[in-house]
C-alpha cells in the first residue's frame, strides 16, 4: 500500500494523465470566470483573453514537465531535494502540500455554496461537506490508479452534457453582445490575462503526475491536450453567457454561467431546470479536483517525511474541513479563492522555472 | 463490555444512522404548494404616516384546489386562480406578509411573468423595484416583464373561470411571430444587461380594459433614470418592429389610389442600420428589405397577374411602411428623446472609440441625429386567388 513511486501497479496511462489534468482544471471557476475575467475586461473581447490565458498556462505546463522529466519516476517531493538541497526542497515541498490542501478545502466549500444555494436550500453546510470529503477519502484510499479510472468515467459525461446544455441556450444568445472585436483595442484583452490564467490551474499536478505515467517522455503532449480541452469549455462558456446576458449583465451577477442556464425555457422540452444538468457535472468536476489535490497532499506528506500514506490521508480530512469553514461569507471565499491564486503564480509560474535553471547549470538528473 | 454487546451496539447505532436516509431533507409536498405562477407590483398612493413608497404586491397563486376546480364537468365553480394582495415598503417583507392570508406554501419557482404598474415604472428605479425578484434565486430568470397601463393588478384578473391570467399573458408574447404590434419578450435575465447598460429600451405594455387583458404598444424606459417616461401606442411599436428588423411576420395595410386597402403580409423581414461619424457628425442610415404576398385586396378590377399592378401594391405598402417609420423616430427623437431600437448599440459596434465619448449623453445626441430611411418591399405572390 506504499504510495511511493516505482511500485508497478501505481502507473497511468498518457489518456488518464490527460483526463486527470482537464478535470482537474475544470472546477469551481466555470461557473464565475465570465464574470471575474468581463469585469477586469470590460470588452466583449474576453474569448480572446481566455485563449491568450489558455496558452500561458500551456507554457508554464510545459515547464514543469521538463523538470519532472529530468528526474524519471520521482515528484517534486522527491527530487526538489536534489536541485535545491534537503532544507529548502523540504520548504518548498510544504508550502505546495499546504497549496494543495488549501485548494482542496477550497472546491468543497464553494461545492457547498452553490448547493446550499441552489439545489439544497436549509440543509446544513457540515452535512454537505461531510459526505462529499468521505467518499472523496474512499476513493483515494486506493491510490492514483482508481482516481485516474474514475475521472476517465467522469470525463464523457462532463463533455457530453455540458455541450447540450451549452448550445440549448442559443435561444437567447444574441451576436450583437460580443461585437465589436477589439473595438478598443488590445489593451483591455490583456487587463484580464491573470485572471484568465488562473482559471487553468491545475497543470501543478504534472509535478506528481509524471512520475506515474507509463511513457513520461510523452509528457508534455498531456499537457497541450489536458490544457486545451478546458480552453475549449471556457471559450464556449464565456460566448455563451455574454452573448445573452451581455457585459453589463454579466458583472452583477454572482454566477454568471448558472444564470444563463436560468434563463431559458424550452416549451416541449420534458426538461425545463436546464442549471441542475450544469449542477451536476459541475459538482462531479468539483469532485475530481478536490480528490486530486486531497491526494496530492497526503502523497507529499507522506513522500516528505518517507512514511506510509494511509495515516496522512486521515489526518489531513479534519485540517481541509476546518479550512474550509473559515470563510464566513461569499466574499470571503472568493477573496480566498484569488489568493491561492496569487500565491499559486509564484509557486508554479515562476519557480518551476528557477529549478530548471539550477537544474540544468548543476547538471542535475537526466539531460 | 465484551465483544458481543460491543456488537450489537455498533449495530444498532449504524441503524440509526440508515434512518435519516430514508427521507429527503427539505422536501415539501405538492398539495401544500401554492404556486405562484405570476406576480404584479404597483404603487400606493403615499401614506402620510409613512416617509417611503408603499408597494402593492398581488401574487397569482394556482394551488391544487383551484385546478381542479376550474374544468370539473364543464361546470366551474370557482375560479382557477387566486390573487392575494398585500402592501408593503418592500417587496420581500411585504411578500412574508401573505403567509399570514394563504396556507399554502407559496412556491416561485415557476413564476412566469411580473407586471409592473404604470405609476410604480414612473415613480420608482426599475433597478431598485426589480431588485429582489433578480436576486431571488426561487425566482426563473426566464420570467417575463411586462409595463401595466394603470395598475397592474388589474391585468392578473380575468372574466372567465377557466383561465389563469398569467398563462394568458405568456401565451400571448408568443403572437410576437405574427404581428408587428408585440415586442420580443423581454426576460429578467435579458433586462439585467438594459439596466446596468445606461441605454434606454422598451418593455411590452398591457392593459386590462373590462376585465379582458390586451397588449397595447410598448413602455419606454429611459436608459438615465431607468424610469417608464411613456407609452408607444401599437402603430408606433409597428415602426419599431421595422426598425429592428426583428419581426417574423405581420401585416402593412395602405389603401390603393382609389382609397381601397391593400394588404401585405411579410413573409420576411431584414433591417440594416449603419452608421457614419463625419467629424463630430453621427448619422445613421436605415435599410430595410422585406419579402411578402399580397393578402387581401379589395379592389376587384385590378389583375395581380400584371407586373404593374404589383409595382403599384409595392410602391403604396412602402409608403406606409416608410410613414410607420418616420412617425416612431420622430416621436423617439422629439417627444421622449430615448434611442430604444439600437441605433446607439450599432454606433458602438461600428464606432467603439466615438461611442465611449457619446454613451453618457446619447439619448440626447440621438435626438438630433439625422437618420436617412431606405425601405425595399418585394411581393413574391398573391395568394390563391386573382379575383
Amino acid at each position: 500500500m506504499l504510495a511511493m513511486s516505482g511500485s508497478s501497479k501505481d502507473r497511468i496511462t498518457n489518456l488518464q494523465a490527460a483526463v486527470i489534468l482537464v478535470n482537474y482544471i475544470l472546477a469551481a471557476g466555470i461557473l464565475t470566470l465570465p464574470r471575474t475575467s468581463v469585469e477586469k475586461v470590460k470588452t466583449p473581447d474576453v474569448w480572446i483573453t481566455v485563449i491568450i490565458g489558455g496558452l500561458i498556462t500551456m507554457i508554464a505546463g510545459v515547464i514543469i514537465v521538463k523538470l519532472s522529466q529530468r528526474y524519471p519516476e520521482k515528484t517534486f517531493y522527491q527530487y526538489s531535494g536534489e536541485i535545491v538541497g534537503k532544507w529548502i526542497g523540504g520548504l518548498l515541498s510544504i508550502l505546495i502540500i499546504a497549496y494543495f490542501f488549501t485548494i482542496s478545502a477550497y472546491e468543497v466549500r464553494t461545492m457547498a455554496e452553490v448547493t446550499g444555494f441552489f439545489l439544497l436550500e436549509g440543509t446544513p453546510t457540515w452535512a454537505i461537506i461531510m459526505p462529499f470529503m468521505w467518499i472523496g477519502l474512499y476513493l483515494i484510499i486506493g491510490g492514483i490508479t482508481p482516481l485516474a479510472r474514475l475521472f476517465e468515467m467522469i470525463f464523457p459525461v462532463t463533455i457530453i452534457i455540458f455541450l447540450l446544455v451549452a448550445f440549448l441556450s442559443l435561444g437567447i444568445f444574441e451576436f450583437n453582445n460580443l461585437r465589436p472585436v477589439l473595438g478598443l483595442g488590445v489593451i483591455p484583452v490583456l487587463k484580464g490575462i491573470k485572471t484568465t490564467a488562473l482559471a487553468f490551474l491545475g497543470t501543478e499536478v504534472m509535478l506528481l503526475l509524471v512520475a506515474f505515467m507509463k511513457r513520461p517522455e510523452k509528457a508534455v503532449k498531456v499537457v497541450l491536450i489536458g490544457v486545451t480541452v478546458p480552453m475549449v469549455f471556457y471559450v464556449i462558456t464565456v460566448v455563451m453567457v455574454i452573448g445573452a446576458l451581455s457585459i453589463d449583465g454579466v458583472t452583477t451577477r454572482t454566477w454568471p454561467t448558472l444564470e444563463l442556464m436560468r434563463g431559458f425555457e424550452i416549451p416541449g422540452l420534458i426538461f425545463e431546470r436546464f442549471e441542475s444538468f450544469l449542477l451536476v457535472i459541475w459538482i462531479m468536476q468539483i469532485f475530481t479536483t478536490f480528490t486530486i489535490t486531497y491526494y496530492a497532499a497526503a502523497l507529499g506528506l507522506s513522500q516528505l517525511l518517507k512514511k506510509d500514506i494511509q495515516p496522512f490521508i486521515y489526518a489531513l480530512l479534519p485540517v481541509i474541513y476546518v479550512i474550509a469553514m473559515i470563510p464566513k461569507n461569499i466574499n470571503d471565499l472568493f477573496h480566498m479563492g484569488d489568493m491561492v491564486g496569487n500565491v499559486a503564480l509564484l509557486l508554479f509560474a515562476v519557480l518551476p522555472l528557477i529549478l530548471l535553471l539550477i537544474s540544468r547549470l548543476k547538471k542535475g538528473g537526466k539531460a | 463490555m465484551n465483544t458481543q454487546q460491543l456488537r450489537r451496539l455498533l449495530c444498532s447505532l449504524s441503524i440509526l444512522i440508515l434512518l435519516p436516509l430514508a427521507g429527503c431533507w427539505s422536501s415539501k409536498e405538492i398539495e401544500n404548494l401554492g404556486f405562484i405562477v405570476g406576480t404584479a407590483l404597483d404603487l400606493e398612493k403615499k401614506d402620510p404616516d409613512h416617509n417611503g413608497h408603499l408597494l402593492t404586491v398581488t401574487n397569482q397563486f394556482v394551488t391544487s384546489e383551484t385546478i381542479g376546480s376550474g374544468t370539473k364537468d364543464g361546470k366551474t365553480q370557482q375560479k382557477a386562480y387566486k390573487n392575494i394582495s398585500e402592501t408593503g415598503d418592500a417587496a420581500l417583507p411585504t411578500l412574508r406578509n401573505m403567509i399570514l392570508r394563504i396556507d399554502k406554501r407559496a412556491f416561485a419557482e415557476h413564476s412566469k411573468v411580473l407586471v409592473i404598474g404604470e405609476e410604480l415604472a414612473r415613480t420608482l428605479n426599475l433597478q431598485q423595484t426589480l431588485d429582489f425578484f433578480i436576486r431571488e434565486q426561487e425566482m426563473r430568470p426566464s420570467g417575463l416583464i411586462l409595463i401595466a397601463r394603470e395598475r397592474a393588478s388589474g391585468t392578473l384578473e380575468s372574466k372567465n373561470l377557466v383561465d389563469i391570467p398569467a398563462f394568458q399573458l405568456i401565451e400571448m408574447t408568443q403572437g410576437h411571430d405574427r404581428t408587428t404590434k408585440i415586442l420580443p419578450p423581454m426576460t429578467l435575465t435579458k433586462i439585467q444587461g438594459k439596466l446596468q447598460s445606461g441605454s434606454s429600451f422598451l418593455l411590452q405594455s398591457v392593459s386590462s380594459i373590462k376585465g379582458e387583458i390586451k397588449f397595447t404598444g410598448a413602455a419606454v424606459i429611459k436608459g438615465k433614470t431607468n424610469k417608464l417616461s411613456g407609452f408607444l401606442n401599437e402603430e408606433e411599436l409597428e415602426g419599431i418592429t421595422w426598425i429592428s428588423g426583428k419581426g417574423k411576420g405581420g401585416l402593412v395595410r395602405s389603401f390603393d389610389d382609389e382609397g381601397l386597402p391593400i394588404v401585405y403580409e411579410i413573409l420576411s423581414m431584414k433591417s440594416v442600420i449603419k452608421s457614419h461619424v463625419d467629424g463630430n457628425r453621427i448619422s445613421f442610415d436605415l435599410i430595410i428589405e422585406s419579402e411578402g404576398r399580397i393578402a387581401e385586396h379589395w379592389d376587384v378590377s385590378e389583375k395581380d397577374f400584371e407586373n404593374g399592378y404589383l409595382k403599384r401594391a409595392e410602391q403604396a405598402s412602402v409608403k406606409e411602411v416608410k410613414r410607420l417609420i418616420r412617425n416612431v423616430l420622430n416621436k423617439m427623437q422629439h417627444t421622449y428623446q430615448a434611442d430604444v431600437s439600437g441605433f446607439g448599440n450599432k454606433l458602438r459596434i461600428e464606432y467603439p472609440y466615438v461611442w465611449e465619448k457619446v454613451k453618457k449623453d446619447w439619448d440626447q445626441t440621438f435626438s438630433e441625429v439625422p437618420i436617412r430611411c431606405e425601405v425595399k418591399l418585394t411581393i413574391k405572390d398573391y395568394g390563391t386567388s386573382d379575383h
